[in-house]
């Protein structure tokens, strides 16, 4: 008899989905699917709003990526009065290091919060332990100084967003044409220096180096796990600069294959011209793909992995991340790495590398000037624009259209999350195929491992589609007919 | 009124120090579950603990194990649809571990449990939660909330014992 296990909800990501993983009577494992089963809508509500009101309110899709669509908004916004790098008349040059503090800022919080929050918990204690252990609150106790250092990194990239926003959570920093503040000397002060409470950036970095160390340790001792698990292939796709290197903020769209070949580059102005979304009744979420090459090939992954994959090289401005890069790089003998659990290693790279980004930008005098912004001509405005950042979790488009009286007719957000699709179903096909193939008995780490796959992209639902409420997880077993087996809920 | 028969109404005079903290969680943009905040912005506004820090947050992240370590007492304000709560309750929490987290919740026992293993210290906590009875995507309280929201102000605004 042929089996169907359900894991709903997935636990510990940003958001809401569920998987199911088909077995036949053998217990082998026929098929595996994640299911994103909540609809969001903001592309519809935006509608009708002042375009100028977009990076405000689209920020609200998300709690933890908000400056990333900040800033992908506010980008578009240029596009649509007549200004930013794709006109010739770009923002000035304290308004973009301004957005660029911003972005690193939430980068560093956002991978902190997914690294040691999310998965840090399974480096410590396995994937075989109890559910109540497996959390960040089970590392308070195993480990109270490594949570005091994470709170005082976190703490910390949020004081940065505060500093450019004005809030830890969805200020607003970015106008159309520039940014309405910059950056004041206290609180350039105490971002690096530190004060009573709060970390100064010397500390953030050697936190952050402790963060990818950790990595180190558990790759050492499990390298054979971590190398092997959720091995699949996809293209690797990130913004890079001029010189071929990754570029959080802006540049073009570069997409390279498993021996780095460059197979794409392109404007993200043109991304209509080069990508298509595949739907499935099953889910909510789409799978983009190269609508040239198709969607079985054509399909990328981005993120950490991606980033780390697709750059060249950080420059020698930030000697630490780009020490650890080129360790990355030569792990896989300069081709791309496919392996799952390597975004975790990549993930802690980017602390670091966001860490010595904002040092730099903390240390660099123009953020405290007073040209803030840009203001074409009204016979400027293009009524169309799209954005495009690095996000924590990768790619981020933004693209809207206004009518001549400024109101949004049309938007489309491809999140990174989306992008992600088909690699995270490979990825569960793969661990379900390792772990669950040929067993009677499905188990909790068995379950987990699954979810330890998806967790790994960071998988943010809620910006994908929706998310809200408790997260149990539920797990049912059914035959072929559909009739429930068995249940369990944790 | 039903829920705070075994404590007596704090005096805001307690609160009104500035080692302490009242801590508004809530979303005002989900109707009734912007009563912590409105407690708040009632706090604020009357000028009986001005001494007080005050913060208003969606809801808790580890970060405030970290905030609530510098204070002598703290003061949550929350919203509740637990129908055993008539309208306001009032209670004394202590720290535990009680491995409630995902990326979206943390409980209070659980901050401060958190606060006690890595500060080596914690406040004293108590958590005041009001009535609500309507959370859909729209800003301000309903008629019954607000109503609870005033039992919550006159009892806060008793002088103390």
């Amino acid at each position: 008899m042929s089996r169907k296990l359900v894991i709903d909800p997935v636990t510990r990501i940003e958001g809401h989905g569920k998987v199911t993983v088909q077995l036949d009577g053998n217990n082998k494992v026929v098929g595996a699917r994640l299911h994103v089963v909540e609809f969001r809508g903001f592309e519809k509500f935006i509608q009708g709003h002042p375009f100028w009101e977009a990076p405000m309110l689209l920020q609200r899709i998300c709690g933890i990526c908000f400056v990333s669509h900040h800033l992908c908004g506010a980008k578009v916004l240029d596009d649509i009065i007549g200004t930013g790098h794709s006109t010739g008349r770009n923002i000035t040059v304290t308004a973009e290091k301004m957005r660029r503090l911003g972005h690193y800022g939430q980068q560093l919080q956002s991978h902190v919060t997914a690294y040691f929050y999310l998965i840090a918990p399974e480096m410590m204690f396995g994937m075989d332990a109890a559910p109540e252990q497996r959390n960040v609150l089970g590392m308070v106790e195993a480990n109270p100084d490594l949570v005091k250092r994470v709170v005082a990194l976190r703490k910390w990239g949020q004081e940065v967003i505060k500093a450019v926003l004005g809030k830890r959570m969805h200020g607003i920093s970015s106008v159309p044409g520039g940014v309405n503040n910059n950056l004041d000397i206290a609180a350039r002060d105490r971002l690096l220096n530190g004060e009573d409470g709060l970390v100064g950036i010397d500390q953030v970095i050697e936190y952050a180096q402790d963060g990818l160390n950790m990595f180190y340790d558990f790759h050492e001792k499990h390298r054979d796990m971590v190398d092997r698990f959720g091995v699949v292939p996809a293209l690797n796709m990130s913004l890079v600069d001029e010189d071929g290197n990754v570029d959080y903020y802006h540049g073009k769209m570069r997409i390279v294959d498993a021996d780095k070949n460059i197979v794409r580059d392109l404007d993200y102005h043109d991304y209509l011209d080069h990508f298509d979304e595949a739907t499935e009744e099953w889910s909510y979420m789409k799978f983009p793909y190269l609508k040239d090459i198709g969607r079985e090939e054509g399909s990328v992954r981005v993120g950490p992995l991606a980033r780390v994959n697709v750059t060249k090289s950080y420059g020698g401005d930030t000697p630490l991340a780009q020490a650890a890069l080129e360790r990355f790089h030569d792990y896989t003998k300069g081709k791309a790495n496919n392996a799952t659990l390597h975004t975790n290693w990549a993930r802690a790279i980017e602390i670091l590398h966001s860490a010595e980004l904002i040092r730099n930008l903390l240390k660099d005098p123009d953020l405290q000037k007073d040209d803030l912004l840009v203001t074409p001509p009204k016979s400027d405005w293009t009524g169309e624009g799209i954005g495009v950042v690095e996000a924590p979790r990768g790619t981020l488009l933004h693209h809207y259209r206004a009518n001549p009286e400024g109101n949004i007719e049309f938007c489309n957000l491809v999140v990174a999350t989306t992008q992600n699709n088909t690699v995270m179903n490979r990825t569960v096909t793969s661990v379900a195929e390792e772990y669950l193939s040929g067993n009677e008995l499905i188990t909790e780490g068995m379950m987990n491992a699954i979810e330890v796959g998806i967790r790994a992209y960071d998988p943010c639902l809620s910006c994908a589609t929706h998310a809200m409420g408790q997260m149990p997880l539920i797990v049912s077993v059914f035959d072929a007919e559909g009739k429930l087996l068995d249940e369990c809920i944790r | 009124m039903n829920a705070f028969a075994d404590i007596k109404p704090p005096p805001l005079a307690d609160y009104n120090h500035a080692d302490c903290m009242v801590y508004g969680i809530g979303n005002i943009g989900r109707q009734d579950d912007g009563l912590g905040w409105a407690f708040i912005d009632w706090l604020e506004g009357s000028g009986l603990c001005d001494m007080a820090r005050t913060t208003r947050h969606y809801q808790l992240h580890l970060e405030d194990a970290d905030l609530i370590s510098t204070c002598r007492k703290v003061l949550f304000v929350d919203a509740t649809k637990v129908a055993d709560v008539t309208d306001i309750r009032l209670e004394n929490v202590s720290p535990k571990l009680d491995f409630s987290f995902t990326s979206h919740a943390l409980s209070i026992p659980a901050i401060m449990a958190t606060c006690q293993q890595c500060f080596d210290r914690v406040p004293d906590v108590q958590l005041l939660t009001i009535r609500g009875y309507e959370w859909e995507l729209q800003e301000g309280l309903t008629e019954d909330a607000a109503a609870n929201l005033q039992t919550a102000i006159e009892f806060f605004s008793q002088r103390g014992p």
